[in-house]
């Protein structure tokens, strides 16, 4: 789908042709879970609040400028959204005595090793970085999952967040250095 | 961060190289990130089972259908109930054997809670989006 189709669908759904949302929700569905997942870390969590963007952004639809890009000004819905998410928990973690909510959020990002390495690379090696993920800000895990995990071009990156190709590059080296150093504190070689 | 991903164009790969040749800590630093790449590059964040793919626009639009329902019900809700009300205080209030106390009670219990669901409803509007005990440390 291109921009004009974006922007002719985005039209009909000014009008209120709730169906014309349908191929823009399909084509930002797994990104939007990917940026999601980055912020909140949980994968149940980042599908329901994916959907719920995508619902805010049907309801303001008419706020939204359709010559633009569409996935940038979803992006500041979404990430408002994990951004509160993410504040509800830590209210409830420094209000709660329960240890299960100390430790709600902390599971690991669940990683699978795909292609012919699968046999050679450990099992705990997959966790371990799962856990050192988790453990990053949700801006630097944000751009790791896209670009190191998910493949995204730095073009593509900046398209979808909205971002100079140079804040893409200095977002990444941050997130890489963090992501190491996480890595060395748990003691994990690669 | 380009060089270890191929983003380069050729003439700022020669020039990284050139640096690189040049400049150990930045060497040293690189080959830090070409190892977390080579470890991370076969793998992929686990995504959910197809089927929750198959479903998600249908719950969106499900979820947008629905709110379109509470409105309806919300503002049926409302209508009749206060209709209700109107009927039955404007019956109470005409009847001349009730006591005045009871329709002066009557008055100002329904006027003191229009008042307080006012309030309540000013106050989720517009002055939700500030927590007035975010700097409160707990």
């Amino acid at each position: 789908m291109n921009l004009i189709d974006e922007g002719s669908a985005i039209e009909r759904c000014k009008k209120g042709d709730r169906e014309a949302f349908a191929p823009i929700v399909q084509k930002y569905m797994k990104p939007a879970y990917y940026v999601a997942l980055g912020y909140v870390g949980n994968p149940e969590d980042a599908l329901d609040l994916s959907q719920d963007a995508f619902v805010n952004a049907f309801r303001h639809i008419k706020r939204f400028d359709s010559s633009k890009s569409f996935f940038p000004w979803f992006y500041s819905i979404l990430k408002n959204l994990c951004m509160n998410h993410l504040n509800r928990l830590r209210r409830r973690r420094e209000d709660s005595i329960d240890e299960m909510a100390e430790e709600e959020g902390q599971v690991p990002i669940p990683i699978e090793a795909v292609g012919p390495e699968d046999r050679v690379v450990q099992k705990d090696l997959e966790v371990k970085i799962g856990q050192a993920l988790q453990r990053l800000r949700p801006k630097d895990r944000e751009i790791i999952i896209l670009q190191h995990f998910q493949d995204y071009s730095y073009q593509e990156i900046a398209n979808l967040l909205g971002i100079p190709m140079g804040t893409v590059m200095s977002r990444l080296y941050s997130a890489r250095q963090a992501l190491r150093r996480e890595l060395e504190r748990m003691g994990v070689s690669y | 961060m380009g060089y270890v991903d191929r983003e380069l164009t050729e003439l700022e790969v020669l020039r990284m190289e050139e640096h690189l040749r040049e400049c150990d800590s930045c060497s040293a630093e690189l080959e830090g990130f070409r190892r977390l790449k080579e470890v991370t590059q076969n793998m992929r964040v686990l995504m959910p089972d197809d089927k929750y793919w198959e479903i998600y626009w249908s719950n969106i639009y499900n979820r947008l259908e629905r709110r379109i329902g509470w409105i309806l019900l919300s503002l049926g809700s409302i209508l009749l109930t206060s209709y209700g009300l109107y009927y039955v205080i404007a019956r109470l209030l005409l009847q001349g054997d009730i006591p005045l106390a009871v329709r002066i009670g009557v008055v100002a219990l329904v006027v003191g809670l229009c008042t307080l669901v006012i309030s309540v409803l000013r106050e989720r509007i517009f002055f939700s989006k500030s927590d007035k005990y975010e700097r409160i440390k707990r």
